[in-house]
């Protein structure tokens, strides 16, 4: 009997052990030190490789934002969020996107190096087939670019014009969104997309769900593992970047991959053991991974905020709600918040305070800090906590506790509300904890809802919320005027799903107004008024009010394999986005293996 | 009765038992009258402060209290600054990268690694091929040894309003010292703060209280409707038996918890307060007392004593308080403290889910868990945030199991010494 039980007991040791051994062969095929790791990216397992698609999971490859990633597919330009500018990457050499004199077309010239992964020239027809089948299988990038975007057209191999949707004046509807494709447009090959659509027998569903695993791509990584435990990409040594005219060499990471963790934690502790390279996850005080456990672990700036933030966490009102319909009752919650705490606590002190930077449509990066006057908003700022001033506001606007139950009521209805963002994210849940904090303390019940990912972006679209903590966009070329539109555009109040902004269905006719007329606007001093005016009505209004500054992609790095992560003062302009993002990729032609 | 209890306290492990659980109890009552501070108040700016006792700058400053010291204070400065790691790391850049032949460097001679230190180091140097970490760790080395060599004190400046020049105010050398009663402004946190820069200490006596209160309304929901199920099934028998049978079966299939967490998903966060909650445990933990409740009525059932009551036509209510209650009522009372005791639990399990009740009105156990671990304490090393409420739940549950075999010792003949 004895035996027997020993017996079972080395059986189930040995298939214990026979686990790891096996997660251990795969993972030991990948050499270390050749091996990028990254973690805050892909959650769950890749579905495809398709940029048409409409339900991509694989951040590695897609994610066609502002400042696009360009491991695999490449964009015409690259963005640059320290110095806002872009860089070429299809595009020739030294050139940048030229408007014709009407802001009509605009003419892009290509870089006669750039080849795909089959060895073929990345022409204009190419850059044609990509706008073209983005609007014939209406792809929601499709949808989009048709507001902006007429056709594309093909000069010669290496010309190719984008025609503008015109307004009534013969000029472009919105010069700065066409100019938002250009670092975020994924191009693909004229020859591929052909055989795609052949296979699907041209069926615009069934080519949006082509997985496109045989994929045909110009960058310079390509596909390699992709399973529920890891996602692997291999570099193509054939890489055309390594020309002199681009890079002039290749990437130093062989591989590129991104094990599927469960949850931050578990991201974390492999970024604390070195099992992780670059991090894009929020770690709370990061400061003590180096000053107390010593770990080589560092981040973009040396001190708070530790990295360049350029987006903000912003509760937005719904001001169709009866009570937050009111001015005051939208400023009495967003003046006895209490930001320094949020900042300090939530955020970790990973964000400039509101002292530091004022509230306006800006983000803290100096480029747009330069377009807005601060000291002409200087009185409309509300100092951080500011419980007598808001219970003031509300005393005044006649919205009192009349029935004792210490809950102030408008129309005889208790104001109660909640406020919602997605269970897990931790910092927009602390903060939202302290938001209730606020409420409490001036006579307004607000209570948080942390409901599943899902749901909130289904109840923040369609307008099913109270209060909703959401985050605008960052750093791109068309902001800060499409950050500005997030804020306080009545345009998109009509639509029955909204994923563009004014989630609250604010409506302003001034603010409508100056944000028509930003786009055609050149100059520097007038765009400055505008964007002045627009941010006081914002600290007016308060549709909305940003709780704190935050990066748009966090960026920690473990230096224990690699090293020559680009930081602040280094001398490059190279941006701490996770070395894979817009201008941020430059980033992996400077590592190099720790000795 | 009285003797019964007083055989209770004859049993060692219910007496450890109670004198934690007394403890316990004492503290979160008599804690509150002393520290009066508001434990949901976000006293400290920032993520878990450590523990200890915090002093206003400004007072130190700006006290008038001149107390000499014959202390050297720059030995223990020194001693910080130049630990035997430092050192280490001193000679090992100093040869790697000063220059410095291994034989050239004594770690042991202080004065005189400095001095090497001093002349080779530049923190402006970049040196190819070393991590920024590295680099940035020997910049953060070379301030401490600056901060600990220097000994020229610290002269304090105010501005002068007329010419806005700053002027010397005082000055202190490393001998003053301050009385830290002097000090209007001193903040001690035994057990520093949490991650919303709450009192850890002050916060964990009152999550206990609200913990308790959770637990014991739980355990009295619990077994009063398991008591009076199992009365029931075990006394009338039949169809009624039956059915409760049958109902209780149904509820022992179904996990509890699941059960619980879909009711508890139902109810909205505001009406979830901690009576709420309470009441959500105790209405799906009462299937186990009604199993054993019942059994134990069904042995009694036939006892002679029970059978000369009903021959006497006594009512089955006078039956039941009478000629059972009393005989299961030891049994009842070690039920309960259990129901307190994984009402407790569970609600530090609901609330680790979130589904317990809300941060902003009340402290409890489960919730401080919660954000601990959101904040990754754990990783962090910040064991003030997490550890003493494990520690509380488990001298809890400890003190009241104990309280339990304890008791059970007494009344269970089986185990009678």
């Amino acid at each position: 009997m004895k035996k027997k039980a020993l017996l079972a007991v080395a059986v189930s040791a040995a298939m214990a052990a026979s686990l790891p051994v096996s997660a251990l062969a795969a993972e030991g095929s990948l050499p270390r030190n050749e091996t990028l790791y990254f973690s805050g990216q892909q959650w769950g397992t890749v579905n495809d490789y398709n940029p048409m698609s409409p339900n991509s999971n694989n951040a590695m490859v897609i994610a066609a934002n502002d400042a696009a990633r360009t491991l695999v597919y490449e964009t015409l330009y690259m963005w640059n969020p320290l110095n806002s500018q872009l860089y070429p990457l299809l595009a020739a050499p030294d050139s940048q996107p030229e408007w014709d004199e009407n802001q009509a077309n605009l003419t892009v010239t290509l870089n006669p190096d750039a080849k795909w992964s089959d060895g073929t020239q990345v022409t204009a027809a190419d850059v044609v087939a990509t706008v073209k089948a983005h609007m014939d299988y209406e792809t929601s990038a499709g949808a989009d670019m048709k507001n902006y975007i007429e056709s594309a057209e093909a000069i010669d191999d290496t010309t190719v014009v984008f025609h503008a949707v015109l307004n009534e004046e013969g000029k472009a509807v919105n010069p700065l969104m066409l100019m938002s494709y250009m670092p975020k447009l994924y191009i693909m090959q004229e020859a591929y997309l052909n055989t795609v659509a052949e296979r699907n027998n041209g069926s615009a569903e069934d080519i949006k769900l082509d997985r496109m695993e045989d994929l045909v791509a110009s960058g310079p990584y390509k596909p390699y593992i992709a399973n529920d435990q890891q996602v692997v990409l291999e570099r193509d040594d054939n890489y055309w970047g390594q020309a002199e005219s681009m890079w002039g060499s290749l990437p130093a990471p062989k591989y590129i991959a991104h094990t599927i963790f469960k949850d931050n934690a578990a991201g974390d502790t492999a970024f604390k053991q070195g099992e992780v390279d670059v991090s894009q996850q929020f770690t709370t005080d990061i400061q003590k991974y180096w000053e107390e456990q010593g770990l080589p672990i560092s981040t973009y700036l040396l001190e708070p905020p530790y990295g360049i933030c350029m987006t903000m966490p912003t509760m937005v009102f719904n001001t169709e709600i009866p009570g937050l319909d009111q001015v005051a009752v939208r400023k009495a919650i967003a003046m006895a918040t209490d930001y320094d705490q949020i900042i300090a606590s939530a955020m970790s002190g990973q964000s400039p305070s509101f002292a530091d930077v004022p509230r306006s449509i800006m983000n803290p990066t100096d480029g747009e800090q330069a377009m807005v006057d601060n000291d002409a908003l200087a009185d409309l700022q509300w100092a951080n906590k500011d419980v007598e001033g808001a219970i003031a506001v509300l005393d005044e606007a006649g919205i009192v506790d009349s029935d004792g139950d210490g809950i102030r009521e408008y129309n005889g209805e208790n104001l109660s509300f909640k406020a919602e963002c997605p269970q897990g994210w931790t910092d927009w849940n602390a903060a939202l904890e302290i938001v209730a904090q606020a409420g409490k303390d001036i006579g307004i019940n607000i209570e948080t809802y942390f409901p599943d990912a899902s749901t909130y972006t289904d109840d923040y679209s369609t307008g099913k919320f109270d209060i909703v903590c959401a985050s605008g966009p960052g750093s791109s070329i068309a902001n800060p005027w499409q950050r500005a539109m997030w804020f306080m555009s009545s345009t998109y109040n009509t639509l029955s799903v909204n994923f563009s902004g004014n989630f609250g269905h604010f409506t302003n006719e001034r603010a409508d107004e100056l944000l028509a007329l930003i786009p055609y606007e050149s100059d520097e001093a007038t765009l400055k008024e505008y964007y002045t005016e627009l941010s006081k009505i914002m600290l007016e209004e308060v549709p909305c009010a940003a709780l704190m500054y935050r990066p748009q992609v966090f960026h920690a790095v473990n230096e224990s394999v690699w090293t020559g992560y680009p930081m602040d003062g280094d001398g490059t302009d190279i941006p701490p986005m996770d070395c894979t993002d817009g201008y941020g990729i430059a980033a992996l032609y400077n590592l190099v293996n720790v000795e | 009765m009285k003797n019964t209890i007083k055989q209770a306290f004859h049993s060692s492990k219910f007496v450890t038992g109670f004198v934690i659980f007394m403890f316990v109890l004492v503290t979160i009552f008599v804690y509150p009258l002393i520290v009066t501070r508001d434990p949901l108040e976000m006293v400290g700016q920032g993520n878990f402060f450590k523990p200890g006792t915090y002093v206003a700058v400004s007072d130190v400053v700006g006290t008038n209290s001149n107390y000499r010291l014959n202390v050297d204070t720059s030995a223990a400065k020194l001693e910080t600054g130049l630990s035997v790691e430092n050192r280490a790391m001193m000679a090992d850049w100093l040869e790697k990268y000063g220059e410095v032949p291994a034989s050239d460097i004594d770690v042991t001679d202080a004065e005189s690694l400095v001095a090497l230190w001093n002349e080779k180091y530049d923190p402006k140097t970049v040196i190819k091929g070393m991590t920024i970490a590295v680099r940035n760790q020997y910049m953060r080395l070379n301030n401490q040894i600056q901060h600990a060599l220097k000994d020229s004190g610290v002269i304090i400046a105010e501005k002068n309003e007329e010419t806005g020049e700053l002027e010397e105010a005082k000055s202190y050398d490393g001998r003053e010292f301050v009385n830290q009663g002097d000090l209007p402004n001193t903040q001690t946190f035994l057990l520093g703060t949490d991650n919303f820069g709450r009192d850890v200490l002050t916060e964990l006596v009152a999550a206990t209280k609200v913990s308790l209160g959770v637990g014991i309304i739980a355990g009295v929901i619990a077994t009063i409707i398991g008591l009076i199920l199992g009365l029931l099934a075990g006394y009338v028998g039949g169809f009624v038996d039956n059915l409760i049978t049958f109902i209780t079966n149904l509820f022992t299939v179904i996990p509890s918890f699941v059960l619980l967490i879909l009711i508890s998903y139902s109810v909205s966060e505001s009406a979830r307060g901690t009576t709420m909650v309470g009441i959500l445990i105790g209405i799906t933990a009462w299937p186990w007392t009604t199993r054993s409740v019942r059994s134990q009525v069904i042995s009694l059932r036939n006892r002679d004593h029970v059978n000369l009551s009903k021959l006497s036509g006594h009512s089955m209510m006078r039956i039941v308080f009478t000629d059972i209650l009393p005989y299961i009522a030891s049994y009842v009372v070690m039920a309960f403290i259990l129901q307190i005791s994984s009402g407790i639990l569970a609600e530090a399990q609901l609330s680790m889910l979130g589904l317990g009740p809300s941060t902003t009105t009340t402290a409890t156990l489960g919730l401080m868990m919660n954000w601990a671990t959101q904040y990754s304490a754990h990783t962090s090393g910040t064991w003030w945030a997490y550890f003493p409420v494990i520690l509380v739940i488990a001298l809890i549950s400890f003190s009241l199991n104990l309280m339990n075999t304890g008791l059970d010792q007494i009344f269970n003949p089986q185990l009678r010494d």
